[in-house]
C-alpha cells in the first residue's frame, strides 16, 4: 500500500532541501516551493484521518524496512490513535508558520522556509516512528533547524536562548539515550513494543523512568525545567514560537503516553504522586507567573506550561484513581483529556503566537506597555484574538474547554484536592488572558504607534480564520477525535496498570 | 613454526609496506633533481604514489585469512588490511587538504611528503604488528617522522618548540613503552604477542604488573590520554596546521591497533587488570578534555581538547574488554578520523597567507562569507557532537552500548553527561559562524575546486553515514570478531 | 413538541447572532435589527407554544440529546434537551424580556456606531441563556453557564474605550470566574458519583450520593452532598451575584442599559436561582448546604438593598435593588421554597426589566446624566415612562395585587414558616429588606421625577453640585462626578457613545456653557417595551400566583422533601390572590413598605434638610454604606495585589534567582570556572608535563602494587 508516513517524513524535508539550493536569490520561487510543499504534505495526512481504523488500537499505515540489521533496529513506521492526531497536526500548524513568513522574513528566506520545511519531516518521523532508534534520531535531529532558527531569525538575546533551549533538551535526550540502548542490550530489539512488553524489575524500571523523564519533562516543560521555554519563545521568531508551542511542547506529552506509562508502569505507580505535584504547581504557581509577565510573548509561554500540566496531570491520574476508586473508570478520560489539551492547546497558543506575531510586524514591540486600544484600528484582528484568548482561558464551545473540562473531572476520581488545584486554572487563566486583552486590545488609543496600526491583510486574515474555525469546531464537537483515541487510550490504560515486574 | 621461505607469494601480504619504501626512495630522488624547478611534481607524485599502493594493496594483501610472516613478526589480517587502506584514503585526503597552505607558507618541499610518508610506513608495519619488536619499531618510526614534520616551519618559533616538547615527551613515552615490554618479556620470555597471549593469563604477578602499567601509560601517551595528554595541546596549537591534520588523522589508526595488539590481543590474560588502569584513565580524559575545551579560545587549541575527549571515548571502548568494545573504539576511531580531518581541512582553506585562522574569532559570521565553509563545518561539529542525523552519533551510541553489555552504569552516565558538556563548545562555533555578524574587513575565501569538492565529499559523508550507518558498523565487527 | 421544534428556539437567535455580526456591515443597521428580532420573535413564539403543551396540553416533559459532543472512557456526553414545566417558564421569560429589549435597543442605540455588533451580542445572549436553561446535562448547563458570562463580558465593556467599562468587564468576568471555579468542582462531584453528566443519572444518584462521605484527608473526610451542594452554589454566587461575589454587578452598569435589563436584571444573573431549582433533588438532601443558601441569600437581600439608599446614579440604585432581590429569591431556596424563588424570578425579570428600561429612557431623556442629583420633576417631560416607573417601583416593594407582592410576600412568609437553621436571622433580614426596598426604590422615583427640576441649577456645571445637596459628602459627589465624566468621557472620545452624535448641546449642558435643556419623552420603539412590561408588572403576579405557587405548577421538575416543603403549608392557607393580598393588611411587611415610602416622602421630597442631618448623625455607618463595606478596597487592594506580588515573587525569585540563576546559568558557571582551575595546569613548561606523566605513572603503579 502507498506509504503515506515515508512521503510525510522526507515530503517536506526534499522540499526543504530543494528550497535550501534555490537559494536567497529566487525567493519567491522558493517560498511558493515552500507552501506548496506544506499543503501537499497536509493533504497527503488527510488519508491518514479518513481511513484511519479507529476500531483497533494496533499501529497502522505501517512500514518496516532494513536499516540496522545488526541492531534489529528498522525504519518502522506507523501511527495509531495517540499519533495519528499529532501527526496531521503537525502537517496542518506549519502551513501557517510559512504562510506568515511570507514577507516578513527579510533575512536568508530560503533557509527560513526550508528549516521549517525540514522540520515538519523530522516531527512527523518523531511521532510515527515505531523504533525507538529511530525515534530518537528524529528526535534529536529536530534539535538542530530549531537551534538555527532561533539562533538565526531570533531577538537580541536569542544565543543565550538557543543555546540555552539546545544544552537543556540535550541533557534530557542523552539519558533517555542511555535507557533506550540499555532496553535494547536486554531486550535485543529496538522495537518500541518489545520494549513495551520487556519484563523489568522495579529498580530498572526506576531509572528508566527518571531517564525518560528527564528528555520528556525538560519538553514538556514541566516546572522546574520550564525556564528555557519563555526565553526560548520570546526569542524566537514568530514562526518558531507557533512550532515551538504547537508541536514541540507535545512531543513531551506523548513521550509519557509512549515511553513512561507502558515501559516503567511500576515505577510510575511509584512515582506518579511526584509528576501530579509537578504538574500542580505548573498550573498553579505557573498561572501566578504569568499573571505578571510584561511581554506578550513570555505571559503566553508561561501559559503554555501552565496549560501542559493538564497533560501530565491527565496522563499520571490513573494510579491515584486506582487506589481511590478501586475502579479504572476516569483514567481513560484523564488520558483523553490530556490529549484533547495537547491538539488544542497546539491550536489556541499557535493562533495566539500568530496573533502577538502579526502585531509584532507592525510595531515590532512585544512589550504589553506598548499597546492599548489596539480595537480601535484593528476591529477584525481584535475579534479574533479575543476569542482565542477566550479559547485559552478553557471557554466551554472552544477546544480550550474540552480537554481541562475532563482532566478535572476525572482528577476528582483521584483526589478531591487535585481537582480543586486543577480547577485554579479557571481563574488565573482568566486572569493573566483577558488582562492582557485588557491591556493591549481595549481601552482608547494609546499611543501614536497604535495609532497608525492597520487592519488584518488577507493573508493573516486566512490563517486566523482557518485555526479560528478548527478551535470552534474542536470545541463545539470533539467526539470525532476522542473516536479515534479511544482504543489506544484504552490499551494504554490496561498497559499502566499491568506490572511488569518479572516474578 | 616451519622455516618460512621468502617467495612472492610469502610477500605478497607486506605489498604495500614494500611499495612504499620503494616508493620513499623514487620521491626523494625525484624531488631532489626537479623538486626545486617542478614545485606540484611531488605532491602530485605522492598523491599517485598512495593511489597505487591502495591499489596493490587491494589487489595482493586481501587475505581472506590471519596469515603470519617473518617468524610471527608480521601479521596480515582483515583488519591490517582495512586500516590499510583507510590509512591510504585519510593521508591521501590530509595532503590534498594541506597542499595551498604549505605552497602559501613557502614549506611546500619534497621532504614533507616524504616524511608523511615514513610516517605512513609507521603505521602500517603497527597495524601489521605481529611482535613487541615490531610494534616498537612502527611507533618510533612514526613517532620520529612526526617530530619532523612538527618542527617543519623552520621560521616559527612555536613550531620548534612544540616539537620539542613532543620529542622529549615522546622520549619518555617511548621509554615507558620500552621498559614494560622488556619486564613482560622478562616474564613470559617471548616478543612474540601470539605466545604472550598464550602464556599470560590469570592474577599476574608482580612483574608482568609493572610491565602492564608502563605499557599502558605508553599507550595512553600515544592516544593523548590524561594526564599523559599535556603534549597534545601545545603540538596542536603549534604545528603548522596541516602537520595538526595530519597528527590528528591517520596515526590514531596506528595507535587504535597499537592498543588493540598489545592490550587487547597480546595482554588478554590480563584484560581485568588493564580495563580498571584505562577505565580510571577514560574518566578523567573525558572530564578534563571536555571541561577545558570550554574555555579554550583558540580553534586548534580547542579542537585537541576536543580530541583529547574524544580518546576517552576510544578508550572507554577498550575498557569494555569484550570484541564489542574494541569493535566500538575501532568504529569511534575512524569516524573520529573523517571528522578530525574535516575541521581541521576547514580550518587550512579558512588560513590565508599570512594568516592562520586558528583563533574562534575568526569564524565570525563565516557563513556569510564562505556559506559552504559554513555548512560543511556545522555538519562536523553536530557529527563531533553526537547528534544525529551526523555520524559521530552512532560512534556514541556504539560505545555506549558496548559498556551498558559489560554493566559499566558510571561510566554511561559520567560519558553520557560530559557528551553534554561537550555539545557546548561544539554549539559555540555555529554560533560564531552563523550568529555573528563578520568582522568588517576579511580576506576574501578561495580555495581550488578541487580542495572545496574533497572537503564537501568528507562533509557529505558524515550525513550519508550517520544517515545509514549499517554498513560501517558492520565492516567494524566484522574486523574484529 | 418534537426535537427540531426545540431545536429551533435557541439556534434562530444564535443564527440572528452570526448574521448581524459577521455580516453587519453587509446587511446595514436595519437588517440586522430586523434578522435578529424576527429570529428572537419567532423563538419566542415558539417557547409560548412549548409552555402550552407543557402546562395546558399536558404533555410529558421533554429528555433527550440533540447530539453526542464526545464519548471518553465509554462516558457519553451529550448536548441535550430537558424541557419540562421549569425550563419552559425560564424560556418564556427569556425570550420575552430578550424581544422586548432587542426592540427597545433600536431606540437606545439608534446612533451608536457600534449597533449591528450590538444586535449580534443581545442574540447571542439569548442563544446561550436558552442552552443553559434548556439543558439536560451539566456539561452544556456549564458551556451556557460560561456563554452567557462571556457575553456579559463583552456587552459590559461594550464601549471598550471607557476605562471604567473595560475595568468593569474584566472585573465581572473574573469574579464569575470564581464562581465557575466552585461549579466546575460541584459537577466533578456529581460525576465522581455517577459516572454521568446527566441530570437525570444525577437526581437518580441523590439519595445514594446523601449516604456517602467524601475523604479530603487521610484522616478527615466530608459529607459529600453538603460539598457537591455548596461548590455548586458558589458558581449561583457567583453569577446571581450574592455576597462576597456580587461586586461585579454594580460595575456591570457601566455596560448600556438595554442590556443591564436583560442580563443584569431579568435573566443571566437569575440563572444562579434557577440552576439551584433545577439541582432542588441534590440540595435537597443536604440541610448544612440550604443553610449556607439561606444565610448568604438572606445576608444579601439586607444589605445590599441598604447600598440603594445612599447611591446617586439611578442605575446603580437598580443594580443594587437587583442585588437586593436576588437576595430574596435565594432565600427563597435556601428554605427549599424553590417555586417560592422561580416565581419571584419571573416577576422580579418583567418589573426589574421594566424598571430598568425606563431608567434608560430617562437616561435618553436626560442626555445621558445618570446622577439622580441632577434630575427631579421629570414626570411631567415623560409622563410614560415616570407612570410605567411608578408602576414597577410599587411592583418591586411589593403593594398588594401588584407583581412583586404575591412573589415576594410568599417568600417572606416561607421564611417566617421555615425552620431551617439561620432562618430567624433571614427572618428578620428579609422583612427589613420590605422597609429598605420602599425606601430607595421611593427615593429614586422621587428624586427622578418628582420635586424641584434640579437640573436647570445643574446647568452651572459640576461646581454647584454639593450647593444642591449640601450634605452630600465628597465620595457621593465624586461618585457622581466620575459617572458624568463617565458619560461625557465617552461622549468626547471616537463618539462610540451616544451621547456625543446624538445629543452633542446636551453634552455641552454638562458643562453648563448655555442654557439648560428640557428632558423629552423618548420615542415609542423605547416607550413601547416599557408599557408592553409593566403590563405583566401589573397583573402577573395575581394571574399565576395561583397556579405556580400553590396550584403545583412546576410539579416534579422541582423536587421537596416532605418536611421542607414551606411553600406547601402556605398553600394550605390559600384561597384566591385576592383574599392574599385583602390578608396582607394583617402582616407587618405591608406596613414596613409602606413605612419606606413615607420615609422616602418626608426626606428626599419634602425635607431634604433632614435627610442631610440624618446623613451628618449617622456619617460613619454613611461611609461604610458609601464604601460598599469595603469589598472593591479589600479586592483591589488587598487580593490583586497579594496575587500579583506572588507571582512576581515566584517569578523572580524562583524562575529567575533560584532555577535559571542557581541551577541552570550557575551549573554552565562551575563547569566554565573548572575548567579555568584545569588549565592552569597546562603551564607550557616542558618538565612540568614530564613531572606529571611520571606522577601519573607513580600513582598507577603504587595502586596496583598495593592492592
Amino acid at each position: 500500500m502507498f506509504p503515506y508516513l515515508s512521503v510525510l517524513i522526507w515530503l517536506p524535508i526534499a522540499a526543504g532541501i530543494a528550497v535550501l539550493l534555490l537559494g536567497d536569490k529566487n525567493v519567491a520561487a522558493g517560498r511558493w516551493l515552500a507552501l506548496a510543499a506544506s499543503v501537499a504534505t497536509l493533504l497527503v495526512s488527510l488519508p491518514l484521518m479518513l481511513h484511519f481504523n479507529s476500531g483497533t488500537a494496533d499501529f497502522q499505515f505501517t512500514e518496516k524496512v532494513d536499516w540496522i540489521t545488526r541492531f534489529h533496529s528498522y525504519y518502522a513506521l506507523g501511527v495509531d490513535g495517540i499519533a495519528m492526531p499529532l501527526v496531521v497536526l503537525t502537517a496542518f500548524i506549519t502551513i501557517p508558520v510559512i504562510i506568515a513568513a511570507w514577507t516578513v522574513i527579510e533575512s536568508r528566506p530560503a533557509q527560513y522556509y526550508a528549516a521549517f520545511l525540514i522540520m515538519e519531516g523530522l516531527m512527523i518521523g518523531v511521532f510515527s516512528a515505531t523504533d525507538a532508534l529511530l525515534f530518537y534520531f528524529f528526535w534529536e535531529a529536530m534539535l538542530i533547524p530549531m537551534f538555527l532558527i532561533i539562533g538565526i531569525w531570533g531577538g537580541p538575546r536569542r544565543v543565550y536562548a538557543t543555546i540555552k533551549f539546545f544544552l537543556y533538551t540535550f541533557l534530557g535526550s542523552v539519558f533517555m539515550l542511555v535507557a533506550l540502548i540499555y532496553m535494547y542490550v536486554k531486550a535485543g530489539d529496538y522495537a518500541i513494543a518489545k520494549f513495551q512488553s520487556l519484563p523489568l524489575t522495579l529498580v530498572e524500571q526506576r531509572y528508566i523512568f527518571i531517564a525518560f523523564f528527564l528528555a520528556f519533562a525538560v519538553k514538556v516543560p514541566m516546572f522546574p525545567v520550564h525556564t528555557w521555554l519563555p526565553d526560548a519563545h520570546v526569542e524566537a521568531p514568530t514562526g518558531g514560537s507557533v512550532i515551538l508551542a504547537a508541536i514541540m511542547l507535545k512531543m513531551g506529552g506523548y513521550g509519557f503516553l509512549r515511553f513512561n506509562l507502558p515501559i516503567t508502569p511500576d515505577a510510575s505507580r511509584e512515582l506518579d504522586l511526584f509528576i501530579i505535584a509537578l504538574s500542580l504547581i505548573a498550573v498553579v504557581y505557573i498561572g501566578f507567573v504569568a499573571l505578571v509577565q510584561q511581554d506578550m510573548k513570555k505571559l503566553i509561554a508561561y501559559s503554555s506550561i501552565a496549560h501542559m500540566g493538564f497533560v501530565t496531570l491527565g496522563a499520571f491520574i490513573v494510579y491515584q484513581i486506582v487506589r481511590n476508586t478501586g475502579g479504572l473508570q476516569g483514567a481513560g478520560m484523564g488520558m483523553d483529556g490530556a490529549m484533547v489539551q495537547m491538539i488544542s492547546h497546539g491550536l489556541v497558543s499557535g493562533a495566539l503566537f500568530l496573533c502577538v506575531g502579526v502585531l509584532y510586524d507592525r510595531v515590532h514591540s512585544r512589550q504589553i506597555s506598548d499597546y492599548g486600544g489596539v480595537i480601535n484600528k484593528m476591529p477584525i484582528f481584535a475579534a479574533f484574538m479575543v476569542l482565542f484568548a477566550l479559547a485559552n482561558t478553557g471557554l466551554p464551545g472552544t477546544s480550550g474547554f474540552v480537554g481541562e473540562f475532563l482532566v478535572i473531572i476525572a482528577s476528582f476520581k483521584a483526589s478531591f484536592w487535585y481537582s480543586l488545584l486543577a480547577a485554579v486554572t479557571l481563574i488565573l487563566g482568566a486572569a493573566y488572558t483577558l488582562w492582557l486583552v485588557k491591556r493591549v486590545i481595549f481601552g482608547p488609543v494609546a499611543n501614536a504607534k497604535v495609532e497608525h496600526l492597520t487592519d488584518l491583510n488577507g493573508r493573516e486574515f486566512g490563517i486566523l480564520a482557518v485555526l479560528a474555525v478548527a478551535v470552534l469546531l474542536v470545541g463545539c464537537w470533539p467526539a470525532p477525535l476522542l473516536k479515534v483515541m479511544q482504543p489506544t487510550i484504552h490499551h494504554l490504560v490496561d498497559q499502566a496498570v499491568a506490572s511488569k515486574i518479572p516474578v | 613454526m616451519p622455516e618460512t621461505i621468502m617467495t612472492w607469494q610469502t610477500l605478497a601480504p607486506a605489498i604495500s609496506e614494500i611499495w612504499l619504501v620503494a616508493a620513499i626512495c623514487i620521491i626523494l630522488l625525484v624531488d631532489a633533481f626537479a623538486g626545486q624547478t617542478r614545485r606540484g611534481l611531488t605532491p602530485t607524485l605522492t598523491l599517485i604514489v598512495l593511489a597505487v599502493g591502495a591499489a596493490l594493496t587491494a589487489a595482493y594483501s586481501n587475505v581472506d585469512h590471519r596469515t603470519v610472516l617473518f617468524d610471527g613478526m608480521y601479521i596480515a589480517d582483515g583488519l591490517a588490511y582495512t586500516l590499510k587502506l583507510f590509512s591510504y584514503l585519510f593521508v591521501a585526503f590530509g595532503l590534498l587538504y594541506s597542499r595551498d597552505y604549505l605552497e602559501e607558507r613557502g614549506i611546500l618541499r619534497g621532504e614533507y611528503y616524504v616524511l608523511a610518508l615514513t610516517a605512513l610506513l609507521g603505521i602500517f608495519v603497527l597495524v601489521s604488528a605481529g611482535s613487541m619488536l615490531t610494534v616498537y619499531i612502527g611507533v618510533e618510526l612514526l613517532a620520529l617522522s612526526v617530530y619532523a614534520m612538527t618542527a617543519f616551519d623552520r621560521d616559527s618559533g612555536v613550531a620548534a618548540e612544540s616539537a620539542m616538547k613532543y620529542f622529549v615527551l615522546g622520549a619518555i613515552g617511548s621509554g615507558a613503552l620500552l621498559y614494560g615490554m622488556s619486564m613482560i618479556y622478562g616474564m613470559t620470555g617471548t616478543l612474540d604477542l601470539d605466545l604472550i597471549a598464550q602464556r599470560l593469563h590469570g592474577t599476574p604477578n608482580l612483574g608482568v604488573t609493572i610491565g602492564l602499567v608502563f605499557v599502558v601509560v605508553a599507550v595512553a601517551f600515544k592516544l593523548g590520554a590524561v594526564p599523559f595528554h599535556m603534549w597534545l595541546p601545545d603540538v596542536y596549537q603549534g604545528a603548522p596546521t596541516s602537520v595538526t591534520l595530519f597528527i590528528g588523522t591517520a596515526p590514531k589508526i596506528a595507535y587504535f591497533a597499537l592498543t588493540l595488539r598489545l592490550l587487547a590481543h597480546g595482554l588478554g590474560g590480563v584484560v581485568v587488570q588493564w580495563t580498571q588502569m584505562l577505565g580510571a584513565l577514560a574518566v578523567l580524559t573525558l572530564v578534563v578534555g571536555n571541561v577545558v575545551a570550554i574555555v579554550q579560545t583558540n580553534l586548534k587549541r580547542m579542537l585537541a581538547y576536543s580530541t583529547i575527549s574524544n580518546v576517552g571515548f576510544i578508550v572507554l571502548g577498550f575498557t569494555a574488554g569484550t570484541p564489542d568494545g574494541y569493535t566500538a573504539a575501532l568504529y569511534y576511531t575512524l569516524i573520529y578520523i573523517l571528522v578530525a580531518l574535516g575541521s581541521f581541512g576547514v580550518i587550512l582553506i579558512a588560513s590565508r597567507k599570512g594568516f592562520e585562522a586558528d583563533h574562534l574569532d575568526h569564524y565570525k559570521g563565516l557563513y556569510k562569507r564562505d556559506p559552504m565553509l559554513a555548512l560543511a563545518m556545522m555538519m562536523l561539529m553536530f557529527s563531533t557532537a553526537g547528534v544525529p542525523p551526523f555520524v559521530g552519533f552512532w560512534a556514541k551510541l556504539r560505545i555506549f552500548q558496548a559498556l551498558w553489555e559489560t554493566n559499566h552504569f558510571w561510566l554511561v552516565v559520567i560519558s553520557a553527561a560530559m557528551s553534554v558538556v561537550g555539545a557546548f563548545y561544539y554549539l559555540r562555533v555555529i554560533k560564531l559562524m552563523y550568529f555573528d555578524a563578520p568582522p568588517a574587513v576579511y580576506p576574501p575565501p578561495q580555495h581550488s575546486a578541487a580542495v572545496r569538492a574533497a572537503l564537501g565529499l568528507n562533509a557529505l559523508a558524515v550525513l550519508v553515514l550517520g544517515v545509514l550507518p549499517a554498513p560501517l558498523l558492520d565492516l567494524c565487527s566484522r574486523l574484529i570478531h | 413538541m418534537n426535537l427540531t421544534h426545540l431545536v429551533l428556539i435557541p439556534l434562530l437567535p444564535l443564527v440572528g447572532a452570526i448574521l448581524a455580526g459577521l455580516l453587519g456591515r453587509v446587511i446595514g443597521r436595519v437588517g440586522a435589527h430586523t434578522v435578529t428580532i424576527l429570529a428572537v420573535a419567532i423563538s419566542c413564539a415558539l417557547s409560548f407554544q412549548v409552555l402550552k403543551q407543557i402546562y395546558l396540553d399536558g404533555v410529558p416533559a421533554f429528555d433527550g440529546p440533540v447530539y453526542s459532543w464526545l464519548v471518553s472512557d465509554g462516558i457519553q456526553f451529550d448536548v441535550g434537551f430537558l424541557i419540562d414545566r421549569l425550563s419552559a417558564m425560564m424560556m418564556v421569560v427569556v425570550t420575552f424580556v430578550s424581544l422586548c429589549v432587542h426592540v427597545y435597543t433600536i431606540g437606545y442605540m439608534s446612533d451608536d456606531p457600534g449597533y449591528q455588533r450590538f444586535f449580534s451580542y443581545i442574540s447571542l445572549f439569548t442563544f446561550s441563556m436558552l442552552m443553559l436553561v434548556m439543558s439536560n446535562n451539566f456539561m452544556q448547563l456549564f458551556f451556557g453557564w460560561e456563554a452567557v458570562g462571556v457575553v456579559s463580558y463583552l456587552l459590559i465593556g461594550f464601549w471598550y474605550t471607557k476605562p471604567s467599562a473595560i475595568f468593569a468587564n474584566f472585573k465581572a468576568f473574573l469574579v464569575n470566574r470564581v464562581g465557575d471555579f466552585g461549579f466546575v468542582l460541584g459537577i466533578a462531584g456529581v460525576f465522581y458519583f455517577t459516572n454521568s453528566v446527566n441530570y437525570a443519572d444525577a437526581f437518580a444518584a441523590a439519595p445514594k450520593i446523601a449516604g456517602a462521605m467524601l475523604p479530603l484527608t487521610s484522616s478527615t473526610s466530608v459529607h459529600a452532598m453538603t460539598l457537591i451542594c455548596i461548590c455548586l452554589f458558589i458558581g449561583a454566587m457567583g453569577k446571581s451575584a450574592q455576597v462576597p461575589l456580587h461586586v461585579w454587578l454594580p460595575d456591570s452598569m457601566e455596560g448600556p442599559t438595554p442590556i443591564s435589563a436583560l442580563i443584569h436584571a431579568a435573566t443571566m444573573v437569575t440563572a444562579g436561582i434557577f440552576m439551584v431549582s433545577r439541582m432542588s433533588p441534590l440540595f435537597e438532601q443536604s440541610e448544612a448546604a440550604l443553610s449556607f443558601v439561606l444565610v448568604i441569600g438572606a445576608t444579601t437581600a439586607f444589605f445590599m438593598g441598604l447600598l440603594g439608599i445612599v447611591n446617586n446614579d439611578i442605575k446603580r440604585v437598580i443594580a443594587y435593588s437587583t442585588l437586593s432581590q436576588l437576595g430574596y429569591m435565594v432565600t427563597a431556596l435556601g428554605v427549599s421554597a424553590y417555586s417560592a424563588g422561580m416565581f419571584h424570578l419571573m416577576t422580579h425579570a418583567f418589573f426589574k426589566a421594566l424598571l430598568f428600561l425606563a431608567a434608560g429612557s430617562v437616561i435618553i431623556g436626560m442626555h445621558h446624566e445618570q446622577d439622580m442629583r441632577k434630575m427631579g420633576g421629570l414626570a411631567k417631560y415623560m409622563p410614560i415612562t415616570a407612570i410605567t416607573s411608578w408602576i414597577g417601583s410599587l411592583a418591586l416593594i411589593g403593594t398588594p395585587f401588584f407583581a412583586g407582592f404575591y412573589s415576594k410576600d410568599t417568600i417572606i412568609d416561607a421564611v417566617g414558616e421555615s425552620h431551617r437553621w439561620g432562618h430567624t436571622y433571614a427572618y428578620w433580614c428579609v422583612l427589613g429588606g420590605v422597609f429598605v426596598t420602599a425606601l430607595y426604590s421611593f427615593r429614586l422615583v422621587f428624586m427622578t421625577f418628582h420635586g424641584p427640576e434640579r437640573f436647570r441649577q445643574v446647568a452651572a456645571g459640576h461646581g454647584q453640585e454639593t450647593a444642591v445637596t449640601p450634605a452630600a459628602p465628597a465620595v457621593s459627589a465624586a461618585a457622581g462626578v466620575h459617572a458624568a465624566h463617565g458619560a461625557d468621557s465617552h461622549a468626547h472620545d471616537d463618539n462610540h457613545a451616544p451621547a456625543a452624535a446624538a445629543h452633542d448641546h446636551g453634552v455641552h449642558d454638562d458643562h453648563g456653557h448655555h442654557g439648560p435643556v428640557e428632558p423629552h419623552e423618548s420615542p415609542l420603539v423605547v416607550t413601547g417595551p416599557l408599557i408592553a412590561l409593566a403590563i405583566p408588572s401589573l397583573l402577573i403576579g395575581f394571574l399565576t400566583v395561583g397556579p405556580v405557587l400553590f396550584g403545583g405548577y412546576f410539579g416534579d421538575s422541582i423536587r421537596v422533601l416532605e418536611q421542607n416543603d414551606v411553600v406547601g403549608e402556605l398553600g394550605k392557607e390559600f384561597q384566591s390572590p385576592t383574599m392574599m393580598a385583602l390578608d396582607s393588611f394583617k402582616h407587618p411587611t405591608l406596613y414596613l413598605a409602606a413605612a419606606g415610602v413615607f420615609f422616602a416622602w418626608l426626606f428626599f421630597l419634602k425635607k431634604p434638610q433632614w435627610a442631610d442631618a440624618w446623613a451628618r448623625a449617622l456619617a460613619p455607618i454613611r461611609n461604610l454604606l458609601l464604601n460598599k463595606y469595603y469589598f472593591d478596597w479589600f479586592n483591589e487592594k488587598i487580593l490583586s495585589t497579594f496575587a500579583r506580588g506572588l507571582g512576581f515573587t515566584l517569578w523572580k525569585a524562583g524562575d529567575q534567582v533560584l532555577i535559571d540563576g542557581a541551577l541552570v546559568n550557575g551549573s554552565a558557571a562551575t563547569v566554565g570556572w573548572l575548567g579555568s582551575i584545569v588549565r592552569r595546569v597546562q603551564s607550557g613548561y616542558l618538565y612540568s608535563y614530564a613531572f606529571w606523566m611520571v606522577i601519573g605513572l607513580a600513582v598507577m603503579l603504587g595502586w596496583f602494587l598495593v592492592r
